[in-house]
């Protein structure tokens, strides 16, 4: 007997020792095999627990304009239109994208946090009054990456209060720093979700260079815009690593080539494990103007959104021109880049081990952020008897079902392609598949067909995911379409439901209230302990142990 | 008459010309110490103006750095890096850092820390465009201090940019810094912020409760 109780509590101090031994002692690859057959680690479990937060530390619903950036202004030439939305654009970044990065001076330059080979603009090919050799450069951000030092989420971006999934994504060529200052976690405003819209002329000699500054390799495929094969000087062009080109190794740059002829709402992403890397928000918008006299695009749109400086044929057809970017998002694959430090272990998570086939999605966001945060940014402003362009592109991996409360909009292009006249659909919902465009035309006549007159008009996902956030409501992709009369002077629309100080606490998304405001009792819903199988492990060990006591009592006992 | 006043005239006119700021180059602009143009910028330069804590310039340091993804070889988990993540300087002393960037996209090297009240954000802080270099000179001040360095675009610090330089002894390593701190895993668990500490006391706690055990169950 005493033997086996030797062995025993050999096995019990083993194991305990096993267990209290510092987590970042044991081998690499025992800690990857470790994570996948037990799940979380201690550090990915900080990351998820957001302390809950009383609903009277709600954030502002629409932060001040401190830096002036919705007024109408004229920077360096460019007159920059006042953009109706709480959040606007930087317009310095605005007129330096119309300008072309390198025709502003350094004061606009520094303001817009643009590299001066953001965006070259060079010569007038055709004689009309605007440039046409285009040089793009974009640059790959990773925004709520992990950080060896802190338990938080590094260049942060919230979609929503208290969510930052991880994401990827591409920008203009910046200069300094990624955070809105030093002592900042914060991204700064040029680095957010959805990749930003760029916009050429029809027949723009156009390059597009991708400076690689992410650790991982990536590609630029340009879906649907009219690009040849290979470049002129026989390199892949078309972004595909297992057909054209190997991938742009970090620290490493390319360019693509491309003069389309044709014109239309485009796509662009990166073509490296399509799988993981489109979802993680390497996808954006490619749109090709029709060709004008006097026709300075605005190359980037930072967010999509509210265009503030459209196009000379989009003028002339319509009073404004919005772009709206559909993404969906999975939680676990954007928390794998927050696992781990290691490049190796996270190009293995992401590369080999995530399975899209046993993924399921959580957030569902319209440029870039989910309801209450789409209201700040994304609301679609009008007036009455106006014609609206909308462009729209469906970026995630399902499919969404777009309805307009109070309007049926008229679709006018698939996938850049003009559809004709009379065999125009108009309706309220529209189902736009994975990848595919649609230009919309939101017309707010008062007629009961295309619009039923002034108000704040729902506009959202109806398959009825789409309205949540990691499977709560309201959230996901709502947004609305208001009248001018129905919008505050901040630019914040005025509801006449509940209020909306709920919606914005990180506390809200954690499940700790009721969507509808009815129970304020499920503030442990969320905790997350430890998993399953380590308090498993935990009874073993304490049941051997006091397996091993009471054997022990009862055999002094019994020698009495 | 006009002999005796062209002469302090013509002295005054040299001193403007002289005076810091007035003929500098053309890539001077708002900001003093600052250069920007497309190979990079210098931000928080300063070549002549002391700390308010320093007599005098207690001599020059020169730094080389070069930046790239090839010095990240060295170092596991890192993706970024320089060629040398630690330097040591007098101080109260002048350095001029000479930065290369060997990638094909831009790098920083961002010092924080320095005195608000001469550095702009208590920052110096320099950037090469790819497969460009930029110099930049800068004063430290004369208490013993670690200042971190680093790169600030997004995830390069945490993929290995991360240096350290430190003034006279210094003020303690920092954090996960390559080839001097460098553990990147980030540290979890009880005891784990010093694993010398930890292992002297769970070894002996281990033994002791093992030989306890074996007395007792004999």
């Amino acid at each position: 007997m005493t033997r086996l109780y030797r062995i025993l509590l050999l096995i019990v101090l083993v194991l305990a020792f096993a267990v209290i031994l510092p987590w970042q002692w044991y081998p690499r690859e025992w800690r990857v095999w470790y994570a996948d057959t037990f799940g979380a680690s201690g550090f990915q479990q900080q990351a998820e627990v957001i302390p809950p937060t009383p609903s009277d530390n709600a954030e502002e619903a629409c932060p001040p304009d401190i830096r002036g950036w919705r007024k109408a202004q004229t920077i360096a030439g460019i007159e920059i239109t006042a953009s109706p939305n709480c959040l606007a654009d930087n317009p310095h970044a605005v007129a330096a994208f119309v300008k072309g990065t390198n025709n502003v001076g350094h004061m606009t330059l520094m303001n817009a946090r643009l590299s001066p080979d953001a965006v070259v603009k060079g010569r007038d090919l055709d004689g009309d009054g605007d440039p046409d050799a285009i040089h793009i450069r974009l640059e790959v951000f990773e925004l709520n990456g992990g950080s060896p030092d802190l338990d938080v989420p590094v260049t942060q971006y919230s979609i929503a209060p208290g969510i930052t999934p991880g994401l990827w994504v591409f920008a203009p060529k910046s200069a300094g720093m990624s955070t809105e200052n030093f002592e900042s976690l914060l991204a700064q405003p040029g680095l957010r979700l959805p990749s930003p819209a760029i916009r050429v002329e029809q027949g723009d000699k156009v390059i597009v260079t991708l400076e690689n500054t992410h650790y991982m390799p990536h590609t630029i495929h340009f879906h649907g815009v009219d690009h040849p094969f290979l470049t002129a000087n026989g390199e892949g062009n078309d972004g595909v690593p297992v057909i054209s080109e190997k991938p742009v190794m970090p620290g490493k740059q390319r360019s693509y080539e491309m003069q389309p002829r044709q014109t239309g709402t485009m796509f662009y992403h990166c073509h490296v494990e399509v799988q993981a890397h489109v979802l993680m928000g390497l996808n954006g918008m490619f749109i090709i103007e029709e060709n004008r006299p006097n026709n300075w695009v605005q190359t980037f749109n930072i967010g999509d959104g509210f265009v503030r400086n459209s196009s000379v044929a989009v003028k002339e057809k319509y009073d404004r021109e919005y772009d709206l970017h559909y993404l969906d998002l999975d939680k676990e694959l954007g928390e794998k880049i927050q696992q781990s430090n290691d490049p190796r272990i996270v190009t293995q998570l992401i590369n080999r081990e995530y399975d899209i086939s046993q993924a399921d999605f959580e957030y569902y966001t319209l440029n870039g952020r989910s309801f209450p945060y789409t209201a700040r940014d994304s609301l679609i402003v009008t007036a009455p008897g106006e014609t609206v362009k909308l462009r729209v592109v469906n970026g995630g991996s399902e499919g969404v079902a777009i309805h307009t409360h109070g309007h049926k909009v008229t679709i006018t292009h698939y996938d850049g392609v003009e559809h004709p006249e009379p065999a125009r659909i108009t309706r309220d919902v529209v189902w736009i598949a994975s990848a595919q465009r649609v230009d919309l035309e939101l017309s707010t006549e008062n007629d009961g067909l295309h619009s039923y007159g002034e108000g704040v008009w729902l506009m959202h996902d109806h398959q009825e995911k789409g309205v949540t956030t990691n499977g709560f409501g309201p959230g996901g992709n709502v947004s609305a379409i208001v009248y001018e009369r129905y919008l505050q002077d901040n630019g914040w629309p005025m509801t006449f439901g509940m209020g909306w100080k709920n919606f914005l606490t990180p506390g809200f998304y954690q499940r700790q209230e009721d969507g509808s405001g009815a129970t304020a009792l499920l503030a442990s819903v969320e905790e997350s302990g430890p998993s399953i199988m380590r308090l498993a492990l935990l009874a073993v060990l304490a049941g051997l142990f006091f397996g091993l006591l009471v054997s022990w009592v009862l055999k002094g006992r019994s020698r009495v | 008459m006009s002999k005796i006043f062209s002469r302090p005239l013509l002295f005054l006119f040299a001193l403007i010309l002289g005076s810091p700021g007035y003929g500098a180059d053309a890539h001077h602009h708002h900001m003093p110490g600052m250069t920007m143009d497309a190979t990079g910028m210098v931000m928080g330069g300063n070549k002549d103006k002391l700390p308010d804590d320093c007599e005098s310039i207690n001599g020059d340091f020169e730094i080389n750095v070069v930046a790239g993804t090839e010095y990240a070889e060295p170092y596991a988990s890192t993706m970024f890096g320089f060629d040398k993540h630690e330097w040591q300087v007098k101080p109260c002393s002048r350095i001029t850092v000479n930065f290369k960037n060997e990638d094909d996209v831009r790098h920083q090297w961002m010092l924080h820390g320095l005195p608000k009240y001469l550095y702009d954000r208590g920052m110096f802080h320099m950037e090469a465009a790819g497969g460009h270099s930029q110099t930049g000179v800068f004063i430290v001040p004369s208490d013993n201090k670690t200042y971190l360095v680093h790169c600030d675009i997004a995830q390069h610090m945490e993929k290995g940019m991360k240096a350290q330089l430190v003034v006279g002894s210094g003020s303690g390593d920092l954090w996960s810094i390559p080839g001097v701190t460098a553990d990147f895993e980030r540290p979890a668990g009880i005891l784990s912020s010093k694993p010398w500490y930890a292992l002297l006391i769970s070894v002996p706690v281990f033994l002791f409760v093992f030989f306890v055990g074996l007395r007792f169950f004999r």
